[in-house]
């Protein structure tokens, strides 16, 4: 078991195909024009050279292959893609050597989209932005930042200024009026 | 409600008011001068019959007023359908064509022909495009199609009816012609001609011709060895008596027409006699000075007094003035001191040769694409990466290193060497977008060459799409593969790290076939740059103005069907002047541009379409706007008894229009776009809606002077 898709598709992750064998059925024909539609550049242009892959600093830690990911988008196996799609760090490394121009960082940004639309929210986001609304910053201010920032002699953290309540009080407007509360789901955290 | 229509009758102008132009368009059913108006309209099968209603267009044109007769044919360019034509022209009468078919670009010229075959004056023919312009693009709407067409028609029947006789003029053509560019693609285009009887001057920039072939090694895919087949040719244009070789010159200025250009060169100074010289040598081996030999792209040296390579043509020493002892300090003097012939004569300066030719073959080459400064093949970081054609002078038996396949850092004798493919090639970000057509093919010859003096060495070559399109391309990729075990590896490399102690080169690259990313030490790595357009052809751009393609080089008429010429009659592009391609690609088109340079030779008198713009010397006032306005230099100022008066040199005139819109005074009209003809389409088109601008100053003026 194996050998077919591993066949089907050059360089598929083993591990996502580990269980069943590709048909018809997991294809989804528009799925590269839907990344168009959500900001991404068309991936059926790509050239399938590898070039991502190898400048991504993501693959020197762990097995991700930017090319794959792409290639996912050209046959349209939109389910394939779900989980790597939040492993870029959008460093652009990948659009600065990419001979085809194609940005692989921002597809994946573009599948973001796609997917927190479909409500496909991983808890990290959910995370980030509650603390955006609640602090002003993605990043919780915890005692160990402040720490290591008066050892090296930094002010402190804006967001522990006098006057920064006003500008957590405008992202939370802004958060608010642009729905993006309802779309993460953090309505509750919003204040005022 | 009746169609505008202006009379002939140059009388009734006076009544115009002061401005002249469009004060009283008046109504009148028919015209004057009366010419019998004949109409063929086409089905081109169904291209055009399966979306316009023909009959309905041939029942609308019989009612136009001038048409005396309406014809529909399946063909119209069969020889039915011109028969039909010229039965009409002698029977009934006709005195203007209309044809309603295909683009005038398809087929003008065959009516033009028909129509001339029956009597009549080729240029009272009015072409109308139903099909390109009209079924084609609507074919949904067909009702709509029809009354569009039947509109188009009637466009066409209103300048037809104002259509003037027209002669095409002739003028003799000069039976001589210069090739620019001494590499492979100009001495077979210059020997060709040669041996057709045509007298040809060369001109190469550089102290020897050969070009780019004669720094090859060997040649893909036969392995012949570049320099063996192409010297023979050198030395025979050299010695062919139809012949004028200009080595180290270059074209300075460029004027004239088809058949008649006026050329400058600028013969640069060798500061050695070529009639004494002999090339013993003897001056290059007392010379003290010695440089970076620009033929092996820096590995080898040569001296200040140098030819670049032994078998060089003309075998005449240059002194290369930059290092020259004597041009520095106005010492030294060995060489002249060696010289026996007293060849050496350092009072030499530029020479200024005119000539004069029918017909011009741009040959100006390619150059290497040369990778960036700190990009990610570390082309100037790393000594020991090179690009293909140093690995060609690497390899060369004449090169540098005697043919002993060494490596550039400690000159030792690699044992593993990387290939990488499309560098600055296939690329939208660095380079070029083109794939450059010999890489692949050149990486495959090398890889075949180093196996063969080396059976031990490891060879990868990283690629993205091999492209082994010719003939005994894919055979010989075959080979290597098969029978001397050349790895190819798909996935362009991401990144070359250099071990500081061996000079050895680590590739990151995903292999994309595996899909898993390795990192493999290579001793050395060669770069399959890709082809870009050449200084020499940047340097011509200056002198003729040549339209570029979108990558650079230089611009065909057609790429399909006029794939040697130019947009200037008479100037023909050979080899990687209009775009990469290896040597029997080269070697075609020259051949094919020496044929089509020959063929207007050959005709010792050219045509010249009188389809150009023409000066109204009472109203022009010689401001030379149009001098400034036209792309071909046509026009000209020059002083008469009236004042300065411009003039059209109608061999060089395009009949663009141009000119027409941007004179001040309405003095320049275009032969067969007249305001007349013109605004009387307009007007029809309009059908006789409004009031339409009526005959200018300038038109009564012609009819006048008719």
């Amino acid at each position: 078991m194996g050998e077919v898709e591993k066949t089907f598709i050059g360089g598929l992750h083993e591990k996502l195909a580990e269980d069943k064998i590709i048909d018809e059925s997991h294809l989804e024909p528009n799925f590269a024009k839907e990344i168009v539609k959500h900001g991404g550049k068309d991936v059926m242009t790509c050239l399938q050279c590898g070039n991502c892959t190898g400048v991504c600093p993501i693959s020197l830690k762990i097995d991700y292959k930017t090319r794959s990911i792409i290639k996912f988008c050209q046959f349209g196996l939109k389910k394939f893609t779900l989980e790597m799609r939040w492993v870029c760090a959008t460093c652009y490394r990948c659009y600065e050597y990419c001979p085809a121009d194609i940005n692989p960082a921002e597809v994946m940004i573009a599948l973001r989209h796609m997917a927190i639309k479909e409500g496909v929210i991983p808890p990290f986001i959910k995370l980030a932005a509650t603390n955006l609304v609640e602090y002003g910053q993605s990043v919780k201010p915890d005692s160990e930042i402040e720490r290591v920032r008066r050892e090296l002699d930094l002010e402190d953290m804006p967001s522990r200024t006098r006057g920064y309540a006003k500008v957590v009080r405008e992202i939370n407007l802004l958060v608010r009026s642009t729905g993006y509360d309802r779309l993460i789901g953090i309505e509750s955290e919003v204040r005022g | 409600m009746p169609v505008l229509a202006w009379s002939d009758d140059v009388n009734s102008y006076e009544s115009l008011g002061e401005n002249g132009v469009g004060e009283t368009a008046r109504e009148v059913n028919s015209i004057s001068s009366n010419p019998r108006i004949g109409v063929f309209i086409c089905h081109c099968g169904s291209n055009i019959a399966g979306t316009v209603n023909p009959s309905k267009v041939r029942e609308a044109a019989e009612k136009l007023p001038g048409v005396v007769t309406a014809k529909e044919n399946k063909y119209t360019c069969s020889d039915l359908g011109q028969d039909e034509i010229i039965s009409a022209i002698k029977q009934n009468g006709v005195e203007r064509v209309v044809i309603a078919a295909c683009s005038p670009r398809m087929h003008e010229p065959t009516f033009r022909n028909c129509v001339k075959q029956a009597g009549l004056n080729p240029y009272l023919l009015q072409m109308v495009n139903l099909r390109e312009q009209c079924s084609w693009v609507h074919s949904r709407e067909k009702d709509k199609a029809t009354e569009k067409a039947i509109g188009l028609v009637r466009m066409g029947v209103a300048k037809a009816a104002r259509l003037e006789p027209l002669e095409a003029r002739e003028v003799p053509v000069e039976q001589s012609s210069l090739v620019i560019g001494g590499g492979v693609a100009g001495i077979q285009a210059a020997l060709d001609l040669a041996e057709m009887g045509f007298k040809v001057y060369v001109v190469e920039s550089e102290p020897s011709i050969g070009g780019r072939m004669a720094q090859l090694d060997k040649t893909f895919p036969t392995g012949d060895c570049a320099i063996c087949i192409l010297a023979p040719k050198m030395v025979e244009l050299s010695r062919h008596p139809n012949i004028t070789l200009l080595s180290y010159s270059e074209v300075e200025e460029i004027h004239g027409f088809i058949g008649n250009y006026n050329v400058k060169v600028r013969k640069k100074a060798r500061y050695v006699d070529e009639s004494k010289c002999v090339g013993c040598g003897v001056c290059a081996d007392a010379c003290p000075v010695k440089v970076d030999n620009k033929f092996d792209l820096g590995f080898g040296k040569r001296k200040a007094i140098y030819v670049p390579f032994p078998q060089a043509v003309p075998l005449k020493y240059t002194i290369d003035r930059e290092n020259c002892i004597h041009f520095k300090t106005g010492k030294c003097g060995a060489c002249v001191k060696a010289c026996s012939n007293d060849a050496i004569d350092y009072e030499i300066v530029d020479d200024e040769i005119e000539l004069k030719v029918g017909t011009i073959i741009c040959a100006t080459g390619f150059d290497i694409y040369v990778p960036k400064k700190r990009d990610v093949y570390r082309y100037w970081e790393s000594r020991n990466v090179i690009t293909g054609l140093e690995l060609e002078r690497l390899i060369n038996a004449s090169g540098p290193t005697g043919g002993n396949f060494i490596r550039p850092s400690d000159g030792k004798p690699p044992k593993r060497v990387a290939f990488i493919q499309c560098v600055g090639s296939r690329n939208r970000k660095l380079g070029s977008a083109y794939c450059s057509r010999v890489c692949c093919m050149y990486t495959i010859k090398n890889a075949q060459i180093i196996k063969e003096h080396q059976p031990d060495t490891d060879i990868a070559v990283y690629y993205n799409d091999i492209r082994a399109f010719g003939k005994g391309f894919e055979e010989l990729y075959h080979r290597v593969r098969e029978e001397y075990g050349i790895e190819f590896i798909r996935g362009r490399p991401a990144k070359l790290s250099e071990n500081p102690e061996t000079g050895s080169i680590t590739i990151r690259a995903e292999e994309t076939l595996l899909s898993k990313i390795t990192e493999r030490e290579f001793d050395l790595i060669v770069l399959a740059t890709g082809l870009k357009p050449s200084e020499g052809s940047k340097r011509i751009g200056k002198v003729l103005p040549l339209s570029l393609s979108s990558d650079g080089f230089f611009q065909e008429a057609h790429p399909k069907l006029r794939p040697v010429d130019t947009a200037i009659d008479g100037i023909y592009l050979a080899g990687c002047a209009q775009g990469p391609k290896d040597i029997p690609d080269s070697v075609a088109q020259a051949k094919a541009a020496a044929a089509s340079a020959a063929a207007i030779m050959a005709g010792k008198q050219v045509r010249i379409e009188p389809l150009t713009a023409i000066v109204d010397e009472e109203l022009c006032v010689g401001c030379g706007l149009c001098v400034e306005m036209c792309p071909y230099g046509a026009p000209e100022v020059h002083e008469s008894e009236t004042g300065s008066k411009a003039k059209i040199v109608e061999a060089l005139c395009h009949g663009c229009g141009t000119c027409v819109p941007a004179c001040p005074q309405k003095a320049i009209a275009a032969n067969q776009f007249t305001d007349e003809q013109i605004t009387s389409e307009i007007a029809s088109a309009l059908g006789g809606v409004g009031r339409a601008a009526g005959k200018t100053k300038k038109d009564a003026n012609r009819a006048e002077g008719a």
